[in-house]
């Protein structure tokens, strides 16, 4: 019954480390990626959320529909949609790289805005009065008003949604970019030895995630106390 | 940008695609009733007064959180039949898998709920002489169950969403159904336009559901 004992003894992790510079070539593609579309999505995001707090109505109705849509769909729908779709209606090929930062940088921005709308949302209404007191235009007010303070009740979630673009970014593989998850079904496919690869994979995952959802929870007790919220 | 847009081709594989839905749908319901029970069992053990229980509880949790859902996927496929020598069917083991990450999910929005029940609830239990048992079933569930409905609701769609990377491990649900309509009739943008209004159709409305559970806790909390 207990076969399972003799696949657990045949457990050898050292033949690993002859792909060691592959599974780092791999996670560099996957943080290099990550990093690039956590930038975009932020601004995205940033420009998401004041637009669906917009005073005319279509602007805040299109914002709020991209956002539903992208939050409401699979990450792995979008990402197949933008490979076969968008080359056809775009007329051009785009490279692997491209198209993987232009899927995770749209969904990314969805997700965002959700988490600046909630800090905008926070901002007391006496913060308006106040930059319309002092005659600030709207350009003003949100650059240096509401943007400081939406960002800084925003960044432990910003923050945990860039880990969650870290995670998702393992979806990439499934149309052939070599990032981190790609290398380990190539490596683990030729070598036939799936159990080692993928723990190793995944461990990689988590050491990476881990320490940083740590750093997100470390930074939001600080900010609430500093908010004394 | 030429190109010609036929929908009869999707209108065509319309079948094959309510199936996969069906499928998807029947990977969500199965996962999220896993979920919802032992997430609620993996806050207990993670909220107990001992270490040497809370420790890997809590390591469980901090694991299926901060790895992508597709490794944990391919890992449930690859791995559980060699190490412990178990064949399932792929249906099951996507439906373990799926179900075990959003276990962990959902025990940590039940742990914020448990945390919240008022201590007086739990003196009133021991006062009315209700065994630690009874106190959990008849007082902490309800309790717990209400406040932490909105992010459980959420948490349940956002699985139906994840569930279309089973589709990489060849069970044949809506998206692996749109992968195999798309290739075979040459429509990629019908196709997969199509697979994204479904999953939104289903999601969507959901969505709205969890928003308005939301506000109607926030009143009866006030």
């Amino acid at each position: 019954m207990w076969r399972g004992f003799e696949g657990i003894m045949k457990i050898d992790f050292s033949f690993l480390s002859k792909y060691h510079e592959a599974l780092l070539m791999g996670l560099g593609t996957t943080l290099h990626l990550t990093v690039i579309c956590f930038g975009f999505a932020l601004v995205l995001g940033f420009a998401l959320a004041l637009l669906r707090g917009s005073k005319i109505a279509p602007v805040a109705w299109a914002a709020t529909l991209y956002v539903e849509f992208f939050r409401g769909t699979p990450v792995l729908v979008q990402l197949f949609w933008i490979f076969y779709c968008l080359p056809i209606f775009l007329g051009t090929e785009l490279s692997n790289f491209t198209s993987a930062v232009v899927c995770l940088s749209l969904y990314g921005g969805a997700i965002m805005s959700e988490s600046f709308r909630s800090g905008l949302k926070s901002i007391g209404r006496e913060q308006y009065d106040a930059a319309h007191a002092l005659g600030l235009g709207p350009w003003t007010r949100t650059i240096y008003v509401l943007l400081p303070q939406a960002v800084l009740r925003a960044v432990p979630v910003l923050l945990s949604n860039g880990v969650g673009l870290f995670k998702e970014s393992a979806l990439i593989s499934a149309v052939g970019m070599a990032e981190l998850m790609f290398i380990g079904s190539t490596i683990s496919n030729r070598t036939a030895r799936p159990v080692e690869v993928f723990t190793v994979i995944a461990l990689i995952y988590f050491l990476v995630a881990f320490p940083l959802t740590r750093l997100v929870a470390v930074l939001e007790r600080r900010i609430l106390r500093r908010l004394a919220i | 940008m030429e190109y010609d847009l036929q929908f009869h081709y999707v209108k065509q594989a319309w079948p094959h695609l309510m199936e996969g839905l069906w499928v998807t749908l029947q990977l969500t319901f199965a996962a999220n009733v896993i979920a919802l029970t032992l997430g609620f069992g993996i806050a207990l053990l993670v909220m107990s007064r001992h270490w040497f229980v809370r420790a890997p509880f809590a390591l469980l949790i901090e694991f299926f959180r901060c790895t992508p859902v597709l490794v944990q996927v391919i890992w449930f496929f690859y791995c559980v039949p060699i190490l412990f020598g178990v064949y399932l069917d792929p249906m099951p083991m996507g439906i373990l898998a799926l179900g075990l990450n959003l276990a962990c999910f959902n025990a940590e929005a039940y742990r914020a709920a448990i945390q919240a029940v008022p201590r007086e609830q739990m003196d009133a239990g021991v006062a009315l002489g209700f065994s630690p048992v009874q106190r959990v079933v008849y007082i902490v569930f309800p309790h717990a169950l209400r406040a932490a409905l909105p992010v459980l609701i959420t948490n349940g769609i956002t699985l139906f969403q994840q569930s279309a990377l089973v589709a990489l491990v060849a069970i044949g649900d809506l998206m692996y159904m749109g992968k195999q309509v798309a290739t075979e009739t040459y429509r990629p943008i019908e196709t997969f336009t199509t697979v994204a209004l479904i999953y939104f159709a289903v999601s969507f409305p959901v969505a709205r559901l969890a928003a308005l559970v939301e506000r109607r806790l926030d009143v009866a909390r006030v």
